[in-house]
């Protein structure tokens, strides 16, 4: 006697996982975050610490100007040379030369690599938006610590 | 062949079986039970089911943007976190939530922060972060005197709200 074939074909029920995959993407699109927050970590630049406490290391300050201007001044960067450690930038019709500052800073940072901490002081009329923007190229340029001088 | 593997398989089901009407004429069967191939539904739930989870945020909310607030834009932002914040909206000052009137008062406000912190903690270091949430137009001139209270404050590792870009 021949024995009975068995039939491979069956019948999975999906109804119960498109449920449970509908469920999911209810849940995760009621509950899903659509403007994606972070922030800009900045150290308040003067006071705290007395000077004589104060590790010295390399420093720059970043003087906001007119029309997009900025003023590079750069302290404790012995490895710099003098005519590297002072700079003007000028602008790019009203607003900051972000190509030329990136290649100063990373000229900068190869002949000072311990080069991490900015200082930016802005003027009263600068709005917040160029800060921040100016605070991203910093942090794009591996400047890791900056500051923010009040007025 | 696929097809009458379907064709097959869908015959042997109960929801086919319960499908197959007799027509009024009675000249034959009539197979009403459509096919339905689930697998692209399927792929495409998995798939909305992974990018949605990827975006998934466990943070939570912890700013509240006002219509017609703006933040600035960065590409190295950080993850934010939980700390006291401080927003600036229509040339207002608010400290989590509640209109503080000036710089002056911002800095008694922070103080009574700091002082409730070391009365609930005693012995923990301070950490002094404050979150700042400004519109991205404001000038320095009115950001300037929340810098200075929350210097005095001792809350001077200030971290700017922004969007990552």
């Amino acid at each position: 006697m021949r024995p009975h074939k068995k039939h491979l074909d069956f019948e999975l029920n999906l109804v119960s996982f498109i449920d449970l995959l509908s469920v999911c993407i209810c849940f995760l699109l009621i509950t899903a975050v659509w403007l994606n927050v972070g922030s800009v970590n900045v150290k308040q630049a003067v006071g705290g610490q007395s000077q004589a406490e104060t590790e010295k290391k390399p420093m720059m300050w970043v003087m906001l100007g007119e029309n997009g201007d900025l003023t590079l001044d750069l302290k404790e960067a012995g490895h710099v040379p003098a005519d590297l450690r002072k700079m003007k930038l000028v602008g790019d019709s009203g607003k900051f030369n972000f190509d030329s500052l990136a290649k100063i800073l990373a000229q900068l940072k190869e002949k000072e690599p311990n080069l991490r901490t900015a200082l930016i002081q802005p003027k009263a009329q600068t709005p917040y938006e160029d800060i921040i923007d100016l605070m991203d190229q910093f942090k794009k340029s591996g400047m890791a610590d900056l500051g923010i001088v009040p007025l | 062949m696929v097809q009458s593997v379907l064709k097959q398989t869908a015959l042997q089901s109960q929801l086919a079986a319960a499908s197959v009407l007799r027509p009024e004429n009675g000249k034959g069967k009539r197979n009403m039970a459509a096919d339905l191939l689930l697998t692209a539904l399927i792929d495409a739930f998995s798939i909305l089911v992974i990018f949605l989870l990827m975006n998934f945020s466990s943070t939570g909310d912890i700013l509240f943007i006002n219509k017609g607030v703006e933040l600035p834009k960065a590409a190295k932002a950080e993850v934010l976190e939980r700390n006291p914040v401080v927003k600036i909206e229509e040339n207002k000052i608010f400290l989590e939530n509640q209109s503080i009137g000036t710089g002056d008062a911002l800095f008694q406000s922070l103080l009574e922060l700091r002082k409730k912190f070391s009365g609930d903690r005693p012995g923990e270091e301070f950490p002094g972060i404050v979150t700042v949430q400004a519109d991205r137009r404001i000038k320095y001139e009115f950001l300037n005197q929340v810098v200075v209270a929350c210097a005095q404050a001792g809350f001077s590792d200030i971290r700017f709200a922004v969007l990552a870009k």
